[in-house]
């Protein structure tokens, strides 16, 4: 079977017209777009779109302080990790128009990664059965990878992220990278890019277990054991993060960026609106059971890493757009990046949307948040007609919206698959034990 | 006849030790009291009680315990939390710097304000703590709210008033300064304050304390000082000084439409007899240099003198004695005046400054500060001193600089010659700038840096959390410009070479005004309301994935479809085990034998029910 393996390492997409068209839009519309200077500005300031974490304000900030030698972790402003200090240092000293390119090229690197990760998944799946539907003429129906660029290219969630210089582009490079070479059982490149989302925002450590599933899933053909080839990925990962950490440590010299990094994020001193269900939470808290609260929001959202992995052990790929979902929902500072992530692996799974029942809903309670977000923040902040309920209420409408999509999404690869193990069941009631 | 000599010289020695120790302990301890009265420009009243006592003997870290008139109270806490000096004032209102020049001492920003020198004791933190706890107790005020997240440590801006010696200093001691710009003084800080006194206000100028009329203000101030003294240059006896004032700006015309006033009615009261412990007790008049007007009665004494720092122009003042005065005498000044006529062009001090915020809303903003420097043709070095608390997060980046409303980009032009910045820290430490500058003649120097509000916890608001919250005053430091530098300003280089700090010291502090900001709230009545609501939706996530993951789907069959399915189930199978493949080298196959065998143990309990329930794990 080692033709498999061949097969992973050469596939490739195949840049066509659609493909061209797709990414010389996105690329024109985002580069027009980052000439008007106040839209950057007014998206980098949204609280939907930019957290304390990703904040390219606090990055300048950052980066200002580390240039003139104050120490850029002990203030309370900047929450980003070392490497972004490093890069965008190297970057200041080149010309100013290499800062959105910089952002723009990473937008594009991730599309054209999904339409290579779709298109080994395509590869993956080619002989796993289906159900009669989804065949036309006897060859099953597949979604052309570029589409699932252009889903991500033009999801307006996405453009907003791009444009406001959100940190957060680059975890989720890192996340679609990781991915991608797992897929392509690449392991040393797949785990140090997981170990890069990582570092970067901490949450993406939940990923491992997925990118470990897609590289040991052939290991048994090989002749090897799998409980190594699970130790050496594993030691790869904790390797590659180490070194990381040591790298920051040589850059800033001090541990302090852990508490101002990975501190903040776990312990949230920062409540800053986000769209998530932290910040008003821990707001209204009372302060005897802000601890407790904290260790299980925190817990919630890694508790469901074993569960689904275990499920969909082979739908690794799934497994990595459930908890990217779940990372978008429950993290501790969300932003609509987040969601833009995992929106853009859904469709590699398109087989399931016929499955889902609330496609509607979520739509429009997609629409809605948008819409109703940003009015609801001004009436609280600057019109002072309306209070701090009127936006919370938005976040908890946007993560049910959320919650929908993935139970829905969850549901329907389950139904699904009931399904292809049971043609003779298509007509009975189904329901769940 | 040596041992004759060296028992003599013994002797010598001894007797001059115990005579020493005597003659010091025997010196007792000095009073002073005045009061100087000075008409402003704008028709407002200037009125500054000063009282001193000086304790003689002082050795820095030797503990003294018999007090003479220098309060009990406050030596004790001096000694106990080893202080060097000590800087406690009370301030209600802003003092107008253009319209009234400079104040006597340096009037602190409005509410209190409180520095200390202590000395590096490896308690040092603890010793501050327990600083602000004691005098908050003393005074009945709220400095025990001093704490880590107010407390700074400035760099530059502020040395210590008594002798000092800079390099001992930095060694063994260390500054600590804190300020409540909110808090409210009154009455109640008045009597503690004035029990410190030798005479309390039983007699001498101290009568004149009167809380219905002082508080009855538009600006008043209450200080403490603290510090060693010397009376020699070389310094070798020192003493501890207790300095106490009091500052009040009362306007008469506000009353009567002229600037007339007298004794009894700027304070209600006469003047009584001196304070008979004092040593000195004088009232002076600071007198206006133009104008018709006449004080009755006579003073006892003109002298000249200059009154501030930054003035060398010696002013007339007319002294009156306390101890020869006769009781219950009526001290008036009298405007020969139908109505007061404002002065609209005074003669403004050389520099001051504006502060205030810009920007909108409640989720970001700026702060702005104008120095002015009016001085036609001298560049003065200030050091610009701001507190911002915790949360408003600034960002540094946006600093900018213009003078005369132009940005400043060149560092040839660039005003700020040496920048000290602490970024806050949440819930722990306030921002500090520091920053050397030296403002270029007749000039306007704009400083404006932006902020990012901070969403505070509910429970970190005050009860009145629409009011806002108080930020204290921003402080420029400036001094007498000295020949020396006068000569050195003309080469730039020099000046930008050297600290200014080390190069002259910064007498005359100036305050911007408080600001006032409103933080974002939440809706303090919701706490029940969001954990119910918020734990609601995290129980539906959990609960349906839950619910997914752990169960399994199930089909409702017919008994009599059920062997027609039969037939189905093992053609599917026969069909699957032609087709069975690998998918990615998972093994598809061990799906199936699952399959089977759940449904093999259906078909046996099948046998016994009509309608059967199957199910397949589809996994």
């Amino acid at each position: 079977m080692s033709k498999v393996r061949q097969e992973l390492k050469t596939i490739e997409v195949l840049p066509n017209l659609t493909g061209v068209i797709i990414f010389g839009v996105a690329f024109a519309i985002r580069f027009i777009l980052f000439q008007f200077s106040n839209i950057t500005e007014i998206l980098g300031n949204r609280v939907e779109i930019v957290t304390p974490v990703t904040s390219f304000t606090r990055l300048t900030e950052g980066l200002y302080l580390f240039d003139n030698g104050v120490p850029p972790y002990d203030g309370g402003a900047f929450h980003q990790a070392p490497l972004f200090l490093a890069c965008f240092q190297l970057l200041s000293y080149l010309p100013n128009i290499l800062i959105p390119l910089t952002y723009i090229i990473a937008d594009l690197l991730i599309a054209y990664l999904l339409a290579n990760i779709t298109r080994i998944k395509q590869h993956l799946y080619k002989d796993f059965p289906r159900i009669d539907v989804e065949l036309y003429e006897g060859k099953p129906k597949e979604i052309d990878p570029w589409i699932v660029s252009g889903l991500y290219l033009f999801n307006p969630l996405t453009v907003a992220s791009c444009l406001s210089r959100s940190t957060l582009l680059f975890t989720n490079l890192s996340v679609v990278l990781g991915t991608y070479y797992s897929l392509r059982n690449n392991k040393s490149y797949g785990m140090f890019w997981i170990a890069m989302a990582t570092y970067l925002s901490f949450y993406p450590l939940m990923l491992v277990i997925p990118s470990i599933l897609m590289l040991t899933n052939n290991t048994n053909l090989k002749g090897k054991k799998i409980e190594n080839e699970v130790y050496s990925c594993a030691g790869l990962y904790i390797g590659w993060l180490t070194g990381l950490f040591i790298l920051s440590y040589l850059l800033v010299d001090s541990w302090d960026f852990m508490q101002s990094t990975y501190g903040v994020i776990l312990l949230l001193p920062d409540l800053t609106p986000n769209i998530g269900l932290f910040w008003y939470f821990f707001i209204e808290m009372f302060d005897q059971f802000r601890s407790f609260f904290l260790v299980v929001f925190q817990l919630h959202a890694f508790i469901f890493v074993v569960p689904i992995s275990i499920k969909f052990r082979n739908h690794p790929l799934f497994v990595v757009f459930l908890l990217s979902g779940i990372m978008a929902v429950f993290k501790s500072y969300p932003s609509i990046g987040d969601a833009s992530l995992y929106l853009a692996f859904l469709p590699i799974y398109s087989e399931i949307v016929k499955y889902m029942r609330y496609n509607y809903l979520t739509t429009n309670i997609f629409c809605y948040c948008s819409i109703l977000s940003p009015i609801f923040y001004h009436l609280w902040i600057y019109a002072g007609s309306g209070n701090a309920n009127f936006f919370y209420a938005i976040t908890l409408v946007y993560t049910v919206g959320n919650i929908i999509l993935l139970v829905d999404s969850t549901f329907s690869m389950l139904r699904r698959e009931f399904d292809i193990w049971n043609p003779e069941l298509r007509h009975c009631e189904i329901t769940q034990k | 006849m040596r041992n004759y000599l060296r028992s003599l010289f013994l002797f010598t020695l001894v007797f001059l030790t115990i005579n020493g120790i005597l003659a010091e302990s025997r010196q007792p301890d000095k009073f002073k009291e005045a009061l100087t009265i000075k008409p402003l420009s704008d028709g407002k009243l200037l009125t500054h009680f000063q009282f001193s006592v000086k304790h003689y003997g002082y050795k820095e870290g030797v503990v003294f315990s018999h007090y003479n008139f220098f309060p009990r109270a406050i030596g004790q806490i001096f000694q106990t939390y080893n202080v060097r000096e000590l800087h406690l004032t009370f301030t209600q209102g802003r003092w107008n710097y253009e319209d009234w020049g400079y104040p006597f001492v340096p009037s602190a920003g409005t509410g209190v304000e409180l520095w200390a020198w202590l000395w590096k004791d490896g308690k040092l933190d603890e010793n501050w703590k327990s600083l602000t706890n004691a005098l908050a107790g003393l005074f009945c005020a709220s400095l025990n709210f001093i704490d880590d997240t107010i407390t700074v440590q400035p760099k530059l801006s502020f040395r210590p008033e008594g002798p000092f010696n800079i390099t001992e200093l930095t060694e063994r001691a260390e500054l600590r300064y804190g300020s409540l710009p909110h808090e409210n003084v009154c009455t109640e800080n008045l009597t503690p304050w004035i029990k410190l006194l030798p005479c309390k206000s039983t007699s001498g100028i101290a009568s004149l304390l009167n809380g219905h009329k002082l508080y009855d203000s538009n600006f008043h101030s209450m200080s403490i000082h603290v510090q060693p003294s010397c009376e020699e240059p070389d310094c070798i006896n020192q003493q501890l000084e207790i300095i106490q004032t009091v500052s009040t700006v009362i306007d008469p015309v506000r009353n009567s439409g002229k600037r007339d006033w007298s004794l009894n009615n700027v304070f209600g009261r006469r003047l009584s007899q001196a304070c008979p412990l004092a040593e000195e007790s004088n009232l002076e008049i600071i007198i206006p240099e133009d104008g018709d007007y006449k004080i009755i009665p006579d003073a006892d004494d003109i002298i000249q003198r200059s009154m501030d720092d930054t003035d060398d122009v010696e002013k007339k003042i007319a002294v009156y004695n306390l101890k020869k005065i006769e009781p219950d005498t009526e001290l008036s000044m009298i405007w020969n005046e139908d109505q007061f006529e404002y002065n609209f062009n005074p003669v403004q001090p050389r520099i001051f400054a504006h502060r205030f915020f810009t920007g909108y809303g409640q989720e970001r903003g700026g702060i702005k500060v104008n120095i002015f420097n009016k001085s036609p043709n001298i560049s003065i070095p200030i050091i610009y001193y701001d507190v911002i608390p915790w949360y408003l997060k600034l960002y540094l980046h946006t600093l900018k600089v213009q003078i005369n409303g132009k940005n400043t980009k060149l560092d040839a032009v660039n005003p700020i010659k040496d920048l000290y910045f602490q970024p806050a820290v949440d819930r722990s430490r306030p921002n500090v700038i520091e920053a050397e500058m030296l403002l270029p003649p007749n000039s306007l120097t704009t400083l404006s840096i932006k902020f990012d509000k901070v969403f505070l916890k509910y429970t970190e608001h005050p009860p009145d959390a629409n009011r806002g919250f108080d930020i204290g005053s921003g402080i420029i430091s400036t001094g007498k410009i000295d020949n020396d530098f006068l000569s050195n300003s003309t080469n730039m280089s020099l000046v930008t070479k050297k600290s200014l700090v080390e190069y002259m010291y910064f007498p005359i502090r100036i305050y911007t005004e408080t600001l006032l900001v409103s933080l974002p709230t939440p809706d303090f009545s919701m706490p029940y309301n969001v954990i119910t609501l918020t734990c609601t939706v995290i129980a539906l996530f959990f609960g349906s994935m839950f619910n997914l993951i752990t169960r399994s789907f199930v089909a409702f069959i017919d008994a009599g479809e059920e062997k027609a399915k039969k037939k189905i189930d093992s053609d599917k199978s026969n069909v699957q085990k032609g087709e069975k493949k690998d998918f990615d080298g998972e093994n598809f196959d061990s799906d199936k034998s699952n399959v089977q065998k759940e449904e093999n143990r259906d078909f046996d309990r099948e046998k016994t029910k009509l309608e059967a329930e199957k199910t397949i794990d589809n996994n």
